[in-house]
């Protein structure tokens, strides 16, 4: 037979993007290259069923799947990933499967701060106002016969005198020597100098005529799995001026890291390496740019930038290596990065500004625990402590100012709203809180006040609660038959009705299902298990803890209460828990802002004990103890037990 | 010079569950069984009380058995189409203390025969001994719901120990046992928590703890009884600390496990050198059971007549020889 390539136009809807394709390609690769975002959890392997779209035209090879129900198989649907074209093909993406535009809730409440300094997210935290980069206006006597001191030597000692520092450890590149001489006398000897930190060493990045000081700006970033999250802020006065939050565009190669590294892995030679820190620093790229527009700058004036993440974004913004994050012994390329110019990998600010890294722990604990820790001062609490960050991975840190210790569980990325059937992140029409009364009806808050399109992290957390509290399921996360109508059949089995179709903005139900409860169940027990096994290894008991930080992308809201009634945190009580929100773009911020702070940052990394959970025979054992709800040891939830008992006939 | 006494004293102790009931109790068993009672470690009797005797249950079926081993079947070969004369001959001529009568033939695969069969032969082995009786469903959850209500509702006051609840399907049941009068049987995949999950949420719907026996699908001598002997071991332990949840007593399936190993089972010709094999299929099963009990088992669920004697004898010296 001779070899005949086809290739084939795809036309995707609503986004009315062309791409040509050769015969062979799946639908989702075709999706990929046509930039349109198809939601994707397993990476195109048909097991997540999230990559559904409609072929409108065009004949396709689409193998049977049971992720699609048979009125989904008759309307058209088809898996993008396993659906591969004979023809022109017509798709449309539903909305469902599309990524929506629209911002992403932020909160990161920095607290009020004195002057010189700045505030961390917990009241009387402060750093002082230091930036990593910072503008110094300088006024010099010129030269004559009597003090012949050169140029260079004249504004070093000038420096060294205003920052305290030795002369040695100031350095600067060949053309700013070169511009000098004609600089300072075309300014009068007025003239404003940019420093930057370098690891021990401060660089003078350049030097402009007169007293430019207060025109600084930086851009501080959260580089999360799931969203990426950057700041703009005015280094000068310390304020953060705006914020931008977007996907991360990696999600499309799965909505977890390690299946990144295997994809990344598994092509060397085509580079998805490279493909992967492309797409995040498009990202960031993308947030900076709109950043700038929207505030009158360019982004050429941005002198800075602090990155957060973990252990595996860093390598993949880096371009490092990340194979054997995921490999025992889990060795990461580097904990510590070296402050880089951000030109380097491609990050388009001035050419001169520097790129600034959160040091890591480990490779499950990297500079969004190092930071976040930083942000609520962690290592300067007398108490015993125990801060959380719930994401993809749950990190936990146990500890005060005398001692910490760390751990990574890997909770899923249910609370982000993904591996669940509605689940979405916290974004408007997200359902961000929720109440089932006695008869079975819903309350319900929607974020931006609409009619809701799916449910974020906090809003499963309150439902899990209620639907145990309302006894529509029982302790083990099974739907109980007949306690209402709103449990009903499906295909899968179970389910239970959120919202009626006429009232969501899909028009279709909105509904829990069983598998969606299993899943934040496995997730909460993760992190339960997490904290247990860190407790034990220390000897402590949760009631040992004075104070929990619980951060995370939950929304700008969560019911400390119902965090308890899951049994996701220890029973104690609810005052002591803070939700701090996102505490790795403030710890970002922090550094930004203040050498102090970042300094901070490095000394916790080098600090914190890694308790590896995987080594771990305890963890285990924990995990199946808390998978339960709230857990199987009612002695370690006796308040919880005895509310939901009210509602369960007394034993005789 | 004095030696330190050194004896723990635990603070749980092992709760009583009782099967069978008289005429007096609104049954008509002339023999009852407790179970339970023991605060210490199995057999480390000089630290406390080590409780009821453990029993031994003879299995029962209600279809003539296709796979046993003819080893096996040769003491049963009359009355293998008879439960009722089946059970006789366990209590009287082996010496079963109870009979688990198993109810293979409502299975879908197995005859799928109606509820009404099955009520019939539970009524006729009540009738045909004097002992208390397990009853065991045919462990398809969607028969097992339909039958076991008819069949715990002909046996109420008797007290019967149904058998089995699971995770995923343990309501029916547990209703049952509360209405009719029943203890249950409640079961876990060899893992201490999800046993201890499945009687959290048997007694959220208002079943007392003190009529659940704990059941972790045995493993037989080679196959999983390390396993097996740890997790009732850990039960034990827990219980003795204080855990009610697991302070119950302990049910183990001894027989049936032994018999399926091919070391029970595989005929003289198959494995020669393997010992004879009317002498091996039932050492196979005595040994399982004997190491069971030392992990604190409270009945032993057993087939052969051989190694139901030899268990006794064991049981026997446990409780006499401390000499």
């Amino acid at each position: 037979m001779p070899k005949d390539n086809h290739t084939y136009k795809i036309h995707f809807l609503p986004e009315d993007k062309l791409v040509d394709i050769e015969e062979g390609i799946t639908v989702l690769e075709a999706a990929h290259k046509a930039e349109v975002y198809i939601s994707s959890i397993c990476g195109g392997v048909a097991t997540c069923g999230k990559c559904k779209v409609v072929v409108e035209e065009g004949r396709v090879d689409s193998p049977y799947t049971p992720l699609l129900a048979p009125e989904e198989v008759a309307k058209g649907y088809v898996l993008a990933c396993q659906t591969k074209a004979l023809s022109d093909l017509l798709i449309s993406v539903p909305p469902e499967t599309r990524l929506e535009e629209g911002q992403i809730l932020v909160t990161t409440e920095a607290k009020e701060a004195r002057p010189g300094m700045v505030g961390g997210l917990v009241p009387g935290l402060e750093y002082s106002h230091d930036p990593l980069v910072k503008k110094l206006y300088i006024e010099l006597a010129p030269p004559t016969m009597e003090d012949s001191l050169a140029d260079y030597e004249r504004l070093r000692l000038a420096i060294m005198l205003r920052e305290g520092i030795k002369l040695e450890c100031l350095v600067a590149e060949l053309g700013v020597l070169k511009a000098m001489p004609r600089l300072l006398r075309e300014s009068h000897w007025r003239l404003t100098a940019t420093l930057a930190d370098w690891a021990g060493t401060r660089e003078i990045l350049g030097l402009e005529p007169g007293d430019t000081a207060k025109n600084l700006w930086g851009v501080a970033v959260d580089v999360g799995t799931t969203t990426v999250v950057a700041q703009l802020l005015d280094m000068a006065s310390a304020r953060v001026i705006d914020t931008e939050a977007s996907y991360n565009s990696q999600m499309k190669w799965g909505e977890d890291y390690i299946q990144r590294i295997i994809y990344a892995t598994e092509r060397p030679t085509s580079g998805g390496l490279d493909e992967m820190q492309r797409t995040i620093v498009n990202d960031i790229n993308e947030l900076i740019s709109a950043l700038t527009l929207r505030n009158g700058l360019r982004p050429e004036e941005i002198m800075a930038l602090c990155c957060s993440g973990n252990t595996a974004m860093m390598h993949f913004l880096l371009g490092l290596d990340p194979t054997l994050i995921r490999k025992e012994p889990y060795i990461p390329t580097a904990n510590s990065i070296p402050p880089l110019r951000a030109r380097e990998l491609g990050i388009d600010i001035n050419k001169k500004a520097p790129l600034y890294c959160l040091p890591s722990v480990a490779a499950y604990v990297g500079g969004d625990i190092t930071g976040g820790a930083t942000a609520i001062g962690l290592d300067q609490q007398e108490a015993l402590c125990l801060f959380i960050d719930i994401g993809t991975n749950g990190e936990v840190v146990l500890g005060n100012k005398d001692w910490m210790v760390c751990c990574s569980a890997s909770a899923g990325p249910s609370f982000e709203g993904s591996g669940v059937r509605h689940g979405m992140r916290a974004a408007p029409g997200a359902i961000e809180r929720l109440k089932i009364t006695e008869d079975f009806q819903l309350s319900y808050k929607v974020i931006g006040n609409r009619n809701p399109r799916g449910i974020c992290g906090s809003g499963l957390l309150d439902s899990i609660s209620a639907l145990l509290c309302s006894g529509a399921i029982n302790k083990s996360g099974k739907f109980v038959r007949g306690t209402t109508p709103r449990v009903r059949e499906s295909e899968e089995g179970l389910e239970f009705l959120l919202v009626e179709g006429p009232k969501s903005a899909t028009g279709g139900d909105i509904v829990i299902t069983q598998a969606d409860i299993s899943n934040l169940i496995r997730s909460k027990a993760a992190i339960y298990a997490a904290i247990s096994t860190l407790l034990e290894a220390m000897h402590m008991k949760a009631t040992d803890i004075q104070r929990v930080y619980l951060a995370g992308g939950f929304g700008s809201y969560l019911d400390i209460h119902n965090t308890i009634t899951i049994g996701m945190l220890p029973e104690m009580p609810p005052e002591r828990i803070h939700f701090v929100g996102n505490s790795s773009l403030a710890g970002s911020r922090l550094s930004l802002l203040s050498r102090e702070a970042f300094s901070n940052v490095k000394e916790i990394a080098s600090k914190m004990t890694y308790f590896d959970l995987m080594a771990n025979p305890h963890f285990m054992e924990e995990f199946i103890s808390a998978n339960f709800l709230p857990h199987t040891n009612p002695d370690e939830f006796p308040t919880v037990y005895q509310e939901l008992s009210r509602g369960v006939k007394a034993m005789d | 010079m004095e030696i330190p006494n050194i004896v723990e004293r635990w603070s749980g102790e092992v709760t009583e569950v009782t099967l069978g009931a008289t005429k007096e109790e609104g049954g008509t068993r002339k023999k009852i069984i407790k179970l339970g009672g023991a605060n210490c470690i199995p057999y480390i009797d000089f630290e406390g009380c080590p409780g009821h005797r453990p029993v031994i249950a003879m299995d029962v079926l209600d279809i003539v058995p296709e796979e046993w081993p003819e080893v096996l079947l040769e003491p049963f070969k009359e009355v293998v189409s008879s439960p009722r004369e089946w059970a006789k001959k366990c209590v009287e001529e082996y010496g079963a203390d109870l009979i688990c009568l198993k109810l293979d033939s409502v299975h879908p695969d197995k005859g799928n025969k109606s509820a009404e069969e099955a009520v019939k032969t539970v009524q006729s082995v009540l009738q045909a001994v004097e002992v208390p009786l397990i009853i065991w469903g045919c462990d398809d959850p969607r028969r097992d719901n339909e039958v076991m209500p008819r069949v715990s509702q002909a046996a109420t006051g008797e007290r019967c120990l149904l058998a089995s609840a699971t995770q995923d399907n343990y309501k029916t049941l547990a209703a049952l046992c509360l209405a009719d009068g029943h203890n249950l049987v409640t079961q876990a995949p060899v893992d201490v928590n999800i046993q201890k999950q499945v009687n959290i949420l048997v007694t959220d719907t208002g079943f007392p703890v003190d009529r659940i026996v704990m059941f972790q699908t045995t493993g037989a001598l080679g196959y999983g009884i390390e396993y097996v002997y740890s997790i009732q071991e850990r039960e034990r332990l827990a219980a003795l600390s204080g855990d009610k949840w697991l302070a119950l007593p302990i049910l183990c399936n001894v027989g049936y496990e032994s018999w399926r190993a091919k070391e029970a089972k595989a005929r003289d010709e198959e494995a020669p050198g393997w010992g004879l094999a009317r002498e091996r299929g039932p050492l196979w099963e005595t040994i399982t059971a004997v190491t069971l009990l030392q992990s604190g088992a409270d009945i032993l669920r057993m087939l052969h007549p051989k190694a139901v004697k030899a268990v006794k004898k064991q049981i026997e010296a446990l409780y006499t020889n401390n000499a």
